[in-house]
């Protein structure tokens, strides 16, 4: 909720006392009351239009009748507000007659039948016949993008598609064109659609003017089976619809219904474009062994038989700490749960770990330090009546890109100042007030939070003598502080002491704030500075300031979140309790039935690939990941593959990683299994089977329990249930936690017992490298999250080719053109690309999106942890 | 690299270089880059080149920071702006209720049987561009229609056909001409 309270009015609906928040529209109050109104323009998540004009109602106020539209009246205090009069039937009724004067009636081959609101209100108002002569537009469907089909005879002019692109997306890629009989909606000059492909417009479309052409299905949508899931792609967790068919998977769309999901019906193009991973040809058929280089198919019991005797043998004569395991962020909860229980429980082995913690271990300590601070953040679906968003090295369009939408929509909604800390100038269209713009210079993100907070101290822009109060080490904070002056920040950072003092003081003000910081600080080399920094300036707000502060681990995949929250690192247990602390380590024991568990073994999976590549592992599990594209050290994780004796590779393609195994297990995608996935925000959603597994291949979870069999042990569970309520007794904060249809978020039960701030020493951005005078920046593109999304075809069509960009000036001195192909050489590797001549990006630096893998960026890097230097010429 | 590409810019070459001095300080002028000047903006540009060229509204667009697709909105909004050069002269038909009782549309055809254009359109000689107005306000010399500076009254198609040759046959300002008439 907003700090801003608004006040409650009572009114009278069809002679009903009830109540609404002052300033709510009277369609939205009654509906509040379980009164339906008919319209055909309203969408809770816009602002008021009045498009369609059949949603009038009667209202007395003070004795004065009045006919007004209940879309953008707001009700008063003492107000009579009637509906379904005669007089306002009349009214509504004429209009929708005149709509379907127009409208084709061509209702079973349409993709809004039976869920159309244009056939609701005709019912609703028993709209029988029309009194007028039937007119109808006779206009070619429009197919000039690989996505979104207009077919505008069908369109009813009420704005929803060309308001939700504006003010839910920010894109403006569409508006209304021509005028009188001719209007229509539609893009520039009738060009081919280039934007963010999120779909938006599809959703709100009533009536199946803008259709999704990724779907092959046609007409009823009624008929088609629905489940309810949660996206595999990014971490933030937004819920789908799964629309099938006769066990096919035909296309994806947002719950439109409130307070469901924390997406509130939003989605993005991977999210809803993505599922042509779901049924893809492409897919590993059968498990599969190695054999000198050739895959050869084999049974699903020969390659468990071969899995578990290796394991056993390995465990047998070397010891369990040479066994590891490696989680995919992709896995769901209860998967990794068991997936570390087959390595802790049956072989004793503690080494488990995903790519995230390998790379920055110090995201969930950051975690647990919020906790301790009594930092506990909302549910991510306050964000959208928050006061102040911080966007701190997130470009919300592409890594997040509907926790764009509820930031634009916070800032229509509550005036929230959008703050946006970025070393490119991201666009992120929205219409806050306050829209501060900090673009640093690359590298020096901590210097940018360190001086943030030593404004809200120096400016006493928060009460500091609480802060003392409250927090130990603030003396220590304070020293740690008196680096960050305005001149040193302004020499490290590029950014002048007035914007950033403007920035602290919309940000201390009293105020519901979020801070959403983006992956890309893990590339800073200064992540866990970043953090820190981050950190002070939450206690900062939290203890000294009014209102709340929200802030969030950066998380890259669906489950990111779970598979740590499940213990799937050598440092923690489920629920993140030590694996040193005997008491949690009796607890699941207990829990699993076990005499004892314990571990007096040596870390080898904190630097996993190392100790292949050593041989001190020789036997590696790896569980729907792709470390040869994804991880940072590219060669390391080459040679280390190439050496550990034993590798178990699990996914649903077969990926670079999966080409270097011994034995290839075949896995389901999310769409054929069940299970929970956990949010960057802590929130357990449901994963839903829609179909069941394509060919021989098996959801992860099944054959974690085959292996248990094989093993020996064989897990005694029947379904993800069964598993859920096991975690439930293991890890105490999921308690309570497993979702039905509404998503809960996670919060330990005690926090705030040890306040301290995270006081480091500053360091100065390191400069580039001789030779190489520019600087990578690399991350998810727009339309693709990993290498994962590169096999749904819909996304590849909106996102052929991996582009790289670099500012007009820098392009200019070296004689490259748009569209020119330039090479991209560091130290260790180099890419060729096509390049894109943008000011997003700042002078001396060049974007390469990650996602490509005949593009191997992550080979440019080459386990570097800052900013990687590199060299730009162009190609030929 | 290939030299394939040459061919392709030396066909895109004939397009006009255009100068964009005059709308760089027409956004100079502005009050400030508010979406509320953008009408008066294109009207300016607009006064400048007889059309409004697409690198110009590019600028447009970045100053005033609207979309391509709004400001596409608001110019195929009026028929006034034009985003194709039009012919040396428009012929602006009163589409009125007196004109259209008195014959407009009937003008329209036998304009068309002789030009090929209809309402927005520019013959292929580059001389007429088309328009038809919803009322000029000069009913009482119905059907009328305005070229240029100078009114028309109470014309017949015949009649029109006769004035559409007197200007294509004009010589006055020859030097835009020229290169179109000669094709």
């Amino acid at each position: 909720m907003s700090t801003t309270v608004k006040k409650t009015v009572p009114f009278k609906l069809n002679g009903k006392e009830v109540t609404a928040p002052e300033g709510m529209v009277i369609i939205e109050a009654a509906k509040q009351h379980g009164v339906e109104i008919t319209n055909l323009c309203y969408n809770r998540n816009l602002k008021p239009f009045a498009a369609c004009r059949t949603c009038m109602v009667e209202v007395h106020v003070d004795g004065k009748k009045e006919l007004v539209y209940s879309c953008t009246h707001p009700v008063a205090e003492g107000m009579e507000v009637t509906t379904n009069t005669q007089e306002t039937d009349r009214y509504n009724k004429a209009c929708l007659e005149m709509l379907l004067v127009e409208h084709p009636l061509d209702c079973p081959i349409c993709d809004k039948s039976g869920v159309c609101p244009l056939q609701d209100n005709t019912e609703m108002l028993s709209l029988k016949d029309g009194r007028f002569e039937i007119n109808r537009r006779n206009e070619p469907s429009i197919k000039s993008n690989p996505i979104i089909e207009f077919y505008l005879n069908r369109c009813i002019m009420c704005g929803l598609c060309v308001r939700a692109c504006d003010e839910t997306q920010g894109v403006q890629a569409l508006d209304f064109h021509k005028r009188g009989m001719k209007v229509g909606i539609g893009t520039a000059n009738g060009e081919p659609l280039d934007c963010e492909f999120c779909g938006q417009c599809i959703t709100v479309c009533p009536t199946g003017a803008l259709m999704d052409m990724t779907s092959s299905a046609r007409g009823l949508a009624a008929l088609f089976t629905s489940t309810d899931t949660t996206c595999n792609y990014c971490s933030w967790g937004c819920s789908l619809r799964l629309e099938s068919k006769k066990g096919e998977v035909l296309r994806i769309e947002a719950h439109m219904e409130a307070d469901v999901g924390i997406n509130q019906s939003n989605l993005c193009a991977k999210g809803r474009f993505g599922h042509g991973i779901i049924h893809n040809d492409q897919r590993i058929q059968t498990p599969l062994m190695n054999q000198g280089g050739k895959f050869k198919e084999i049974s699903w019991h020969e390659a468990l038989e071969i899995i578990a005797e290796r394991a056993r043998s390995t465990v047998n004569r070397s010891g369990p700490e040479t066994v590891a395991a490696l989680g995919g962020e992709k896995i769901t909860n209860e998967e990794a749960y068991l997936f570390q229980k087959l390595f802790r429980g049956v072989l004793g082995s503690n080494q488990v770990t995903n790519l995230a913690h390998l790379r920055a271990p110090y995201l969930n300590r950051f975690l647990l330090d919020c906790f301790d601070n009594g930092i506990r953040s909302k549910p991510i679906t306050e964000l959208e009546e928050a006061d102040v968003v911080l966007a701190f090295n997130s470009d919300l369009p592409s890594e997040y890109p509907v926790g764009g939408n509820s930031v634009r929509k916070s800032a229509i909604f509550c005036g929230a100042d959008v703050i946006i800390a970025n070393p490119r100038q991201v666009v992120f269209h929205n219409e806050s007030p306050v829209d501060i713009r900090l673009q640093y210079r690359l590298g020096s993100d901590a210097w940018v939070a360190g001086r943030l907070s030593r404004i809200l101290i120096d400016n006493a822009l928060i009460d500091t003598a609480k802060v003392k109060a409250a927090v130990g080490n603030y003396d220590a904070l304070v020293e740690s502080l008196s680096p960050y002056t305005a001149e040193e920040t302004r020499k490290h950072t590029g950014l002048d002491d007035e914007t950033l003092t403007r920035a602290a003081t919309r940000f201390a003000r009293n105020a519901d704030r979020f801070i959403l910081v983006g992956n890309d600080i893990l590339d800073s080399g200064q992540g866990e500075a970043t953090l820190d920094a981050l950190l002070n300036l939450a206690i900062l707000a939290h203890t000294g300031g009014e209102g709340s502060v929200s802030i969030y681990p950066p998380r890259e995949h669906c489950n990111s979140q779970g598979v740590n929250d499940m213990g799937m690192t050598p440092d923690h247990l489920p629920g993140y309790l030590s694996p040193e602390d005997p008491a949690a380590l009796s607890h699941l024991a207990q829990t699993w039935g076990a005499d004892s568990l314990s571990f007096d073994q040596a870390p080898l999976a904190r630097d996993l690939f190392e100790n292949c590549a050593t041989g001190k592992i020789k036997f590696l599990y790896i569980a729907g990941e792709d470390p040869a594209q994804s991880f940072y050290k590219g060669d390391l994780v080459k040679d280390a593959l190439t050496t550990v004796p034993f590798l178990v590779v699990q996914d649903t393609f077969m990926t670079e990683t999966a080409q270097m195994a011994d034995i290839v297990l075949p896995t389901a995608t999310f769409a054929e299994k069940d299970g929970s996935y956990t949010n960057m925000s802590r929130h357990v959603q449901r994963v839903a089977a829609a179909t069941l597994p394509q060919g021989t291949s098996k959801p992860d979870f099944d054959i974690f329990l085959d292996l248990s069999a094989a093993l020996g042990q064989a897990f005694d569970y029947s379904s993800a249930t069964e598993v859920q309520q096991e975690i439930e007794r293991a890890a105490a904060i999921y308690k309570g936690m497993f979702p039905g249809s509404r998503s809960l978020q996670w919060a330990p039960e005690k926090s705030g017992e040890r306040p301290g701030f995270r006081t480091g020493k500053a360091s100065a951005p390191a400069a580039a490298k001789d030779g190489y005078p520019f600087r990578l920046i690399s991350n998810n593109h727009m339309f693709h999250i990993g290498t994962y999304s590169q096999y749904a075809p819909a996304l590849v069509e909106i996102g052929p080719e991996c582009v790289a960009e670099i500012h007009p000036e820098d392009a200019a001195a070296l004689g490259i053109g748009e569209g020119d192909r330039i090479v991209v050489s560091s130290e260790a590797s180099q890419v060729e690309v096509p390049a894109r001549l943008s000011t997003v990006s700042a002078k001396g630096t060049v974007h390469i999106p990650k996602n490509w893998p005949a593009v191997p960026v992550n080979r440019l890097r080459n386990g570097e942890e800052g900013p990687v230097s590199v060299r730009v010429t162009r190609a030929g | 690299m290939e030299t394939d590409n040459a061919p392709a810019v030396a066909e895109e070459a004939p397009e006009k270089e255009i100068d964009l001095t005059p709308v760089r300080e027409i956004l100079d002028n502005l009050p400030g880059p508010e979406r509320r000047y953008l009408i008066p903006t294109l009207q300016k540009i607009q006064n400048v080149y007889r059309y409004l060229p697409d690198p110009a509204l590019k600028l447009v667009i970045s100053k005033l920071g609207i979309s391509r697709a709004q400001i596409y909105g608001v110019i195929s909004f009026y028929p006034q702006l034009l985003i194709e050069e039009p012919g040396k002269y428009i012929f602006k038909l009163c589409y009125g209720t007196a004109c259209f009782v008195k014959g407009a549309k009937i003008i329209a055809d036998k304009i068309y049987d002789s030009y090929h254009i209809r309402a927005g359109e520019t013959d292929k000689d580059k001389i007429f561009t088309l328009q038809t107005a919803s009322c000029l306000g000069n009913c009482g010399a119905a059907p009328m229609a305005i070229v240029g500076d100078d009114t028309h009254g109470t014309i017949d198609p015949e009649k029109t056909l006769e004035l559409l040759s007197s200007y294509r046959d004009r010589k006055d300002e020859p030097e835009e001409v020229e290169e179109a008439a000669q094709e």
